[in-house]
């Protein structure tokens, strides 16, 4: 089969976590974890079946300097062609898919970790990524501050209320309630939510993603060692990335709106030869503020501009709904692991296509997108688009 | 998988650590001295690049040309807006910080500042003027302006 037309699959994953805290295991211990069970599942031996070893993090968050020579032992990579990304996991997965269409790469690991629970000055590294010059010096405590001014606009721009913000964390929350990962979902109604105070205006503290601890690992191959290695490959038939405005010039961002996640989602359906929406049968969508499962759907074009409220009012993304979102409880119900929260939604919609979502599997799903953001006050973006 | 984990948190020992993330010295950059001298003076400076402007100006436009300085002499307008209830720890602030992006009226962009603004006239679109510091007070730096007020 020709390298071009080779198509890439996830033949095998691993994951350890999803608490709040893992106090009895090292990052590195969990990223060993979560690897001996992503090479137990596609049954292969590192040592000698992977052909390189890509690895998602950043030296902030470990609180080590060059923190990605810390990255092969424990991921099976050490004296093997090994390098860091230093973003989201899913951009390491478009890395992992570029080295697999060149041809001189069979089978690559992707592996990505978050331990917040860790970083005792986590306000403090997120002020530390704001511009130094026009933005830390000033007194607004929060950093996550960004997230309100982009709902805030949002909201005028399409017309959502506060109220549709409030029901995307009670679809969420409440979804998660079948999902083994999801350490922060509950079960709450609208009342509930609206009756809470506000943390970042418009949101209360259950429209905003708590931080949990994750270590997940892929193993994805080309279509001829995919279909050796599995009876159930998952096909990666587009994946982008794209970045609006670094947070040196986070002031030229185009605020309510998301452009990065247009352009990571035209790159990713240009790969799989379509236009506009792929007509997915679910999506695991970044959700780590409430409205930005509104604003992702629409940037992504699975849903009209200004129509993602309606749908969610009507019930048309519940995991019932005609287009699910986030059955998996989303980040509101797992948390942020920071590098890895890409990678935590790939998981789950790998899970779902592969019919081992357990509790909350939905039902008939032959494809489904996965769109994550680096997070404030980030403006980088990445889609991917897996089908059966 | 591991069998050896300890399970018990009295056999658990933690090392502290420290980094050191507060000993740079940040260079402004070309323009971006001009903007601080700016302000020093009482006045914000922007970029042209073609017939877009940008607030606060960098030596480079998006478009990947180089920007020409322009001092800003339009009424402001607030772009979005937010106010800060509490940190990221869940503690409840003494005082919200309320926060906007206010960007000249001809302006693409503008830039992210404390407001003085009554809650209930707060609102997307109002007119707004900066307040500096008196003359004595400001150093060059994005503090020199104490906050934006209706104008």
């Amino acid at each position: 089969m020709g390298v071009l037309m080779s198509r890439v699959a996830i033949v095998g994953v691993g994951w350890y976590g999803f608490k709040p805290t893992t106090i009895d295991v090292s990052f590195q211990d969990m990223m060993f974890e979560s690897s001996a069970r992503a090479y137990a599942n596609a049954k292969i031996d590192p040592r000698y079946d992977v052909d390189a070893f890509v690895d998602c993090q950043e030296d902030m968050w470990e609180g080590i300097a060059i923190s990605d020579e810390f990255a092969p032992e424990p991921i099976g990579g050490a004296l093997r062609p090994t390098f860091t990304v230093a973003g989201d996991g899913l951009e390491g997965i478009a890395h992992a898919y570029m080295l697999i269409k060149t041809g001189h790469f069979n089978v690559v690991s992707v592996e990505s970790h978050g331990k917040p629970s860790e970083i005792k000055t986590l306000q403090d590294i997120y002020r530390f990524a704001l511009d130094p010059l026009h933005v830390r010096p000033l007194d607004y405590v929060n950093p996550l501050f960004y997230a309100g001014l982009d709902a805030v606009a949002y909201m005028k721009r399409t017309g959502a209320k506060r109220e549709h913000l409030a029901m995307v964390a009670v679809k969420n929350k409440n979804n998660g309630l079948s999902n083994e990962r999801a350490s922060f979902s509950t079960r709450i109604d609208l009342d509930y939510v609206l009756s809470s105070s506000y943390s970042i205006y418009p949101m209360t503290n259950y429209e905003i993603a708590p931080f949990s601890d994750a270590s997940i690992t892929f193993v994805l191959a080309n279509e001829d060692y995919a279909k050796k290695l599995t009876e159930n490959p998952v096909w990666i038939e587009g994946i982008g990335y794209s970045t609006e405005t670094g947070t040196g010039a986070t002031e030229w961002h185009e605020w309510g709106k998301m452009k990065s996640f247009r352009s990571a989602a035209l790159m990713a359906y240009k790969m799989a030869n379509l236009n506009g929406n792929p007509q997915v049968d679910f999506a695991e969508i970044e959700d780590r503020f409430s409205f930005m499962e509104l604003l992702a759907l629409e940037e992504t074009m699975l849903v009209k501009e200004g129509e993602a409220h309606k749908m969610l009012e009507k019930g048309d993304l519940n995991r019932d709904g005609f287009l699910p979102v986030n059955p998996s409880g989303g980040s509101l119900s797992m948390g942020v692991q920071l590098e890895a929260t890409g990678l935590s939604r790939l998981l789950e919609a790998y899970l779902q296509l592969t019919g081992k979502a357990g509790n909350h599997q939905l039902k008939n799903v032959r494809r489904g997108l996965v769109a994550s953001w680096r997070g404030v006050p980030t403006y980088t973006s990445m889609v991917a688009l897996l089908s059966v | 998988m591991s069998y050896d984990k300890r399970n018990r948190m009295e056999d658990l020992v933690i090392f502290p650590g420290e980094q050191e993330v507060e000993k740079y010295v940040y260079t402004p950059g070309i323009h971006g001295l001009e903007f601080a001298k700016g302000l020093k003076e009482g006045k914000i400076l922007g970029m042209k690049c073609k017939d877009k402007i940008y607030v606060p100006p960098k030596t480079f436009c998006p478009d990947f040309t180089q920007g020409e300085l322009i001092e800003i002499n339009d009424e402001w307008i607030l772009v979005s807006y937010t106010i800060v209830y509490q940190d990221m720890y869940k503690n409840n602030l003494p005082n919200p910080k309320i926060i906007g992006v206010i960007k000249p009226k001809n302006a693409e962009t503008g830039l992210i500042h404390l407001l003085n603004v009554p809650l209930d006239k707060l609102e997307i679109g109002i007119k707004l003027k900066p307040v500096f510091k008196p003359e004595n007070e400001r150093n060059g730096t994005i503090n020199d302006i104490k906050y934006f007020e209706l104008s």
